[in-house]
């Protein structure tokens, strides 16, 4: 028997695009919301047209980008024209209908179409509405538009990463557009307990940027009760907790230790690094065994937390030259059979295709798209012993569903919605249409 | 019965009891349940959490009531202390779960199991509860056991396969964990946003349940393009200074401003048009700085679109000779989504964040001292969030919760804290 879904029964109308906004629906879909995505082929999310992640062999087209089918799974998607006064009216209708909206414009946006929370109210009294601009509705900045790089700088996020005296590392990637999806989700869910003890829907206006700034706080306190300057010798320390050299301070990871780096293992591949941590005099003592006590970690120097820290270079340079003969694998069963934290750098194909733990725990699982074939997809961090949280729908083809939901939801006729089509109000006039869709409309 | 005891009265989780057993695994996940208005009950051993013991510290002085870490991630919370390993304790806390609606833990796969505190026991007496684990690896599989920090998860999870530096920017360097503890934000958020679907499946089904939460697989979930690239593509993304991984070179985006600030451009992000150049460019030129970028070709599209590198390349000298808050506001203002890599030095005078209300000022009675605080990150027009009260001292709230509300005498307190009960 198949589990039955946390969230069955709840709509979602999805405004979202690009990345945060589309990975909070994610979410809300994998709990078994009904989500549906709001198109419109003139105006294509950008992630249609992320022609970086089309698999080779696959011609490019708004169905083949690869970070679209997997940032969308478990949604629907329709086109309709908002700018049309006959799309309008069906969109306030899919409003009266949903029981949360959600969406990621810039600030106002919807405000600007009539449709602001006030007026959604109107159309359904209960509805929930989040939206996630990247610096809220309200204040001096509101217009100003953030892509998760800029979101991060200004939330302080991209500073306290890198080396000291080196230029910010900052994250990788949109870390801000990851966590901001997480807010998206988070700000419906918690509206919709709210509602479900009070019988109130609400607007949460939620700033992007703002929840950067939430995820460091203890140096947000250091600054505000300590007075301490974020610009400061040694700091950020790298993957240290402290920089040999300067004045041993806490740098809000956790406790300041020593060992605490990363170190190069066997091989000349781009990630072959470990990383390694001692918490405590044991850990140390148990790493100094599994290295085989070599005379240098023998050294009474080492022996303290203090002297640890105080000769760090010299400590990192010994570990890694044990690390070095070693693959990163290798170094963490090693360490972690003795007591010793240590893990590998995984880049992503290790994390696909090696990782044991994530396919023990089913990280992956193989899903059909009609356009980029049976390709893996990644599940959830979560593990509801009542709900499902399968994902068990491709990314939807764009206008795939609009048929399905003008029908089968709003009663819509056949023949309207036919006429629909010929008016520009769910595909635009002049442009060819996809095979399913003329199929969907037989 | 029921406890009283609440923070934010008017927030959306207020009615909720929540029994916290964390660390810095699961904190966060509390303290959003506290200020979002759940009467949250941190249930600390004897002496104090872990977690008092990590700096930074009130005026650099280490002390269980001074570490700032640990204020920031217990705020509106309560506390309680109770010693798991002993049958008093166990008692206790076994009547607090008969009336929680959810327990948030974050011990080690069978610690709680092992003290007959498991789910499938807490819940023979309270079908509605909600308890979930937030451990390293989830309760299963051959890393279980394994033992970890927040460097080692930015390793394993895929944060340092993308973050770093280019060869030439800096050679040699190694991959880099971005700071401030984030691998257990991420697990937290994930863990937050399934007890929230745990409790609204409750509210249809009135049955609570059992949430497994990996901290390694919320990382794993927080790479953004490095996966799906590789699913697709078979591409493996390296690590750029200051910017996105890519597969292969990409535009330096972050830029030293003339004050030795960095402005982030986000390189061609925002989608940018030849409406809008014509405007930033017009404002560089005030500087004598636009080049040629006010030429009429850059209107054509195709022309525009081909001229990209250059005109990122101009854009980029000039950034280089305005101070930074100069620039990125003014790229703002034409319509570029530019940022400025600010410090909390310039945070915590931001306007624009005190006008949302974000900054929140919380008491410290037992010091005479009001320190100020980050708040929300969202505005609930309904049900505010708000922090309520700074974190809670060591065992605060004993005799309210096991005197007032549980019933034992003070006699029995003296007790069980002479028995190291509490």
């Amino acid at each position: 028997m198949t589990k039955p879904h946390a969230l069955d029964g709840v709509r979602v109308l999805d405004f979202t695009w690009v990345r945060a906004g589309p990975m909070a629906t994610r979410w809300l879909g994998i709990f078994g919301a009904e989500v549906i995505k709001v198109e419109w082929p003139e105006r294509l999310d950008s992630f249609r047209r992320n022609i970086v992640t089309v698999p080779t062999g696959i011609e490019p087209g708004p169905n083949s980008p690869g970070m679209f089918a997997d940032q969308h799974v478990n949604k629907r998607g329709i086109t309709l024209n908002v700018r049309s006064d006959k799309g309008m009216d069906i969109l306030k209708r899919l409003i009266a209908v949903s029981d949360i909206v959600i969406e990621n414009f810039s600030s106002r946006v919807m405000q600007s179409w009539g449709l602001g929370y006030e007026e959604q109210k109107k159309l359904n009294p209960e509805i929930i509405y989040v939206s996630m601009a990247g610096l809220g509705q309200t204040g001096p900045d509101h217009a100003y538009t953030t892509m998760g790089p800029s979101a991060q700088a200004l939330s302080g996020q991209t500073f306290l990463s890198g080396l000291p005296g080196q230029p910010p590392a900052g994250w990788g990637w949109s870390y801000m557009d990851d966590s901001g999806g997480m807010y998206g989700a988070i700000s419906a869910l918690t509206a919709l307990r709210h509602r479900d003890a009070t019988g109130e829907g609400q607007h949460v206006d939620l700033s992007q940027m703002t929840t950067g700034i939430t995820l460091i706080g203890s140096a947000f306190l250091d600054k505000t009760v300590n007075g301490r300057p974020s610009r400061r010798p040694g700091y950020p320390p790298g993957n240290r907790t402290t920089w040999p050299g300067t004045p041993v301070m806490n740098n809000y990871r956790g406790p300041t230790t020593a060992p605490h780096n990363t170190y190069r293992t066997s091989g000349d591949d781009y990630n072959a690094w470990c990383v390694i941590a001692c918490f405590s005099d044991d850990e140390w003592t148990n790493l100094v065994n599994v290295m085989g006590s070599p005379d240098w970690a023998k050294d009474a120097k080492f022996t303290s937390l203090a002297g640890r820290l105080q000769y760090q270079e010299a400590l990192d340079q010994g570990i890694e030259s044990w690390t070095r003969t070693l693959d990163k694998y290798d170094v963490m069963e090693r360490c972690q059979n003795a007591g010793v934290r240590a893990m590998p750098v995984q880049s992503s194909e290790n994390r696909v295709e090696h990782d044991p733990q994530l396919k023990a725990r089913g990280m992956f699982s193989e899903l059909e798209h009609p356009v980029v074939g049976v390709r893996k997809v990644q599940n959830a961090p979560f593990r509801l012993s009542k709900n499902s949280v399968e994902i068990n729908r491709h990314a939807p083809l764009i206008g795939q569903h609009t048929v399905e939901v003008m029908e089968g939801l709003l009663g819509i006729s056949h023949r309207e919605v036919a006429e629909g089509y010929n008016d520009g109000t769910f595909w635009p006039s002049g442009m060819p249409m996809y095979a399913y869709v003329e199929e969907a409309l037989r | 019965m029921t406890i009283p005891l609440t923070s934010n009265r008017r927030g959306p989780l207020s009615g909720l009891l929540v029994l916290e057993l964390a660390d810095e695994k699961g904190q966060f996940c509390g303290k959003m349940m506290a200020d979002l208005g759940a009467n949250v009950i941190k249930v600390e051993p004897p002496g104090g959490q872990n977690t008092r013991r990590v700096g930074p510290f009130l005026d650099d002085i280490p002390h269980p009531e001074r570490s700032l870490y640990f204020w920031h991630y217990n705020t509106s919370k309560h506390s309680v202390t109770l010693n798991l390993d002993t049958a008093d304790g166990k008692a206790i806390f076994g009547m607090m779960a008969g009336i929680a609606d959810v327990i948030i833990e974050s011990y080690a796969p069978d610690y709680l199991t092992s003290r007959g505190l498991g789910y499938d026991t807490l819940s023979r007496t309270n079908p509605g509860l909600i308890m979930c684990s937030i451990t390293p690896f989830g309760q299963t599989g051959p890393w279980r056991d394994y033992q970890t920090s927040d460097l080692l998860h930015m390793g394993a999870g895929g944060q340092m396969a993308s973050t770093g530096y280019n060869e030439e920017d800096v050679p040699d360097a190694p991959p880099i964990a971005p700071g401030g503890g984030n691998a257990w934000h991420m697990g937290c958020n994930f863990a937050y946003m399934s007890i929230m679907a745990a409790l609204h499946y409750r509210h249809v089904a009135q049955e609570g349940q059992y949430i497994d939460v990996s901290i390694h697989e919320a990382c794993h979930l927080t790479t953004e393009a490095a996966v799906p690239n590789y699913i697709y593509r078979g591409e493996v993304v390296q690590r750029n200074t200051g910017r996105h991984h890519s597969v292969g070179p990409s535009f330096a985006s972050q830029i030293e401003s003339s004050d030795g600030g960095w402005v982030q451009t986000t390189g061609s992000g925002g989608n940018p048009t030849p409406r809008r150049l014509r405007g930033l460019a017009e404002w560089m030129d005030t500087y004598g700085l636009a080049e040629d970028l006010l030429d009429d070709k850059y209107l054509d599209l195709d022309t525009f679109q081909a001229s990209l590198p250059h005109i990122n390349s101009v854009i980029s000298e000039f950034i280089k000779q305005v101070p930074q808050e100069e620039a990125w506001r003014g790229g703002q203002k034409h319509g570029y989504p530019w940022g400025a890599i600010r410090t909390l030095d310039e945070i915590v005078e931001d306007e624009h964040l005190k006008e949302r209300g974000f900054f929140t000022e919380v008491e410290h009675p037992e010091l005479d001292r009001t320190f100020t605080y980050p708040g929300p990150a969202a505005i609930y027009n309904g049900s505010p969030w708000a922090i309520s009260r700074r974190a809670p001292l060591i065992g605060e709230h004993n005799v309210q919760i096991f005197c007032e509300e549980l019933g034992l005498s003070k006699g029995e307190l003296t007790a069980l804290a002479e028995g190291g009960v509490i």
